[in-house]
């Protein structure tokens, strides 16, 4: 008997590889091993061309913490933090924005939910370039809103509201905030009203009952928008190419830089590096937090 | 839902409504400057399109656009759909362990959590490296296609998952009893069940691989220019043109004609509310 299911077993994951395996492979071949050789390059000396080379050392990383022929700065650590700074503010403005959208969108009549839906998303399926590109119109010192914010003295005359860390601020949200309305849809769309209700009847304020019946319902989704939003935000690299200077650089232009302007490819994997491990300590951060409120990916795989 | 005072959802409709034009500020204004004055035409008009249409460089860059959308969404459709079908259908019950379970999902989420500048920096390493040892795969519209195919289809093997597993795995069975070989089961019960996520899961690909601009610009060589990395770097080279908005705009009106083409096929199909994927 044993034999029979154990050659049923293998039978699965033979059909299993046979399905899934070609898939599988090209992911491993095209990106698991392309990014493990990034990595690894880390750990090689730079030659004068910038390519890596023998004898293996840490002075990329003792570059990424600010060491250099010119003794320490902390530029670096200026670009790491900005990064931060802006992926978490404008994450922020994503959630306050989604909420009243989400808010407004489940309140509607079903049949007219999925189309305010698609009208929220079909802007963030256009070219991200051509996205930012139009904050570049909308920002520059000859646009009107530049205009209003130069006559307001909000910014010195002449001056446009871009290149700059606001523009890239605005950017980020613009191009970010499907991917937190989305998941708060989804959890939104599922929320037990009765919970409303019965906090309504015991006399609950407004506050109250949204932070105590509402809120905890959506926090899956919520989170879900965080990684959405944060983990691409933090790592962008149009935006701030494109809408910030060299005063609002970010951690993306910074590794670009080493691979293309001015060659240091060791540098710049390490500087990868440092991006990844800020990624993946959100990512798993907030998976645990998840799964510590036990919400479901649903039909994930 | 009428739990909503009147006051909040008034309140919620005023914040919304900014919010959508916002949205579509932006979208709006490179349509309107599009048909600005430019030099030689100093009202209203549509020259700039005129120029688009003659200018070769603009032609070439949307033929180049549109082979690697199309090809490369047709080979990631395939490889996506046989990885969401062999994981629905093959993955054994218990979940598969370490080697069955857990690796082909971290393979397959890979692509999407991974930074697309470290995506696309590390397939330039790659390429680089590959064509130094063996003068294969120089950087050109193939290892853009290759790089396109690596992140659409674990977004189409999670659209056809997402279907097979909202399916009754008793049909299956229902098809071996009815004498059903696995080929005919294939063909008479898998693909009619995954025709919606398939033709979804295509589309979403064209749409992923249109919208790339990151891992496009590391993967491309001197002679792949495509349209987003055309527009990049004559924003770069000349800053605004009506030009540059004419094309942004025809790219606007395409994927939102795809977007709502696609929904409305859709709609009549599926009656369970699905949410689109944000791309």
């Amino acid at each position: 008997m044993t034999t029979a299911v154990q050659t049923e077993a293998r039978g699965r994951a033979w059909r299993l590889w046979l399905t899934s395996g070609p898939g599988l492979f090209w992911i491993v071949l095209f990106l698991l091993i392309p990014s493990g050789i990034m990595l690894g390059i880390a750990f090689f000396t730079n030659s004068d061309f910038g390519s890596p080379v023998l004898p293996l050392s840490l002075d990329s990383f003792s570059e990424v913490a600010g060491y250099g022929i010119l003794g320490w700065s902390g530029a670096n650590f200026t670009v790491l933090l900005r990064s931060l700074l802006q992926a978490g503010i404008a994450t922020s403005i994503t959630i306050l924005l989604a909420y009243p959208l989400v808010f407004f969108i489940v309140t509607r009549p079903p049949s007219l939910r999925p189309v305010l839906l698609l009208f929220a998303i079909v802007p963030s399926w256009t070219n991200q370039v051509v996205r930012t590109y139009a904050w570049m119109e909308l920002l520059n010192p000859f646009a009107p809103v530049s205009h209003i914010a130069q006559t307001l003295g909000l910014i010195p005359p002449h001056l446009g509201l871009m290149p700059g860390n606001f523009a890239v601020l605005i950017g980020l949200t613009y191009n970010y905030l499907p991917y937190m309305v989305v998941p708060l849809y989804a959890a939104a769309e599922k929320l037990d009203w009765t919970l409303v209700e019965a906090g309504r009847d015991l006399y609950a304020s407004g506050t109250k009952l949204f932070f105590n019946a509402v809120f905890p319902q959506t926090l899956p989704g919520l989170l879900s928008g965080i990684i959405l939003v944060g983990i691409p935000a933090f790592g962008d690299y149009v935006v701030p190419q494109l809408l910030g200077g060299d005063k609002a650089m970010m951690l993306g232009s910074l590794i670009a830089d080493q691979f293309t302007f001015s060659p240091n490819w060791p540098y710049g994997a390490a500087l990868t590096i440092i991006m990844l491990v800020f990624t993946c300590v959100g990512l798993i951060t907030f998976r645990r937090l998840t799964q510590k409120l036990g919400g479901g990916e649903g039909a994930m795989l | 839902m009428s739990t909503i005072p009147r006051k909040i959802q008034h309140a919620l409709f005023g914040i919304s409504l900014p919010v959508y034009l916002l949205l579509y500020t932006p979208l709006a204004v490179i349509a309107i400057f599009s048909f600005g004055p430019s030099l030689g035409h100093p009202t209203v008009n549509v020259a700039a399109y005129g120029l688009l249409l003659q200018d070769p460089e603009v032609m070439a860059a949307l033929r180049r656009s549109l082979t690697l959308a199309l090809c490369s969404a047709a080979l990631g459709t395939l490889l996506g759909t046989l990885m969401g079908f062999g994981l629905s259908r093959f993955r054994p019950a218990t979940g598969g362990g370490f080697w069955l379970g857990t690796l082909p999902s971290l393979i397959i989420y890979l692509p999407i959590i991974m930074p697309s500048l470290v995506f696309g920096i590390s397939e330039l390493i790659f390429f680089n490296f590959v064509h130094e040892y063996t003068g294969l795969l120089s950087a050109g519209l193939l290892t853009m296609g290759i790089a396109h195919v690596t992140f659409q289809s674990p977004y189409v093997a999670l659209v056809v998952y997402a279907r097979l597993a909202g399916l009754d795995p008793n049909l299956f069975e229902a098809s071996q009893d009815l004498y059903a070989n696995p080929i005919k089961s294939f063909l008479f019960l898998t693909i009619p069940v995954v025709r919606p996520a398939l033709i979804g899961g295509f589309l979403l690909a064209i749409t992923l691989s249109i919208d790339d601009f990151t891992i496009s610009f590391f993967t491309a060589g001197p002679g792949s220019v495509t349209l987003p990395i055309y527009i990049y770097s004559a924003i770069a080279r000349k800053g605004a043109s009506p030009e540059i908005n004419a094309l942004g705009s025809l790219m606007i009106a395409s994927v939102i004609g795809i977007a709502l083409l696609y929904y409305f096929i859709t709609r009549h199909r599926e009656r369970s509310t699905r949410i689109p994927a944000v791309a």
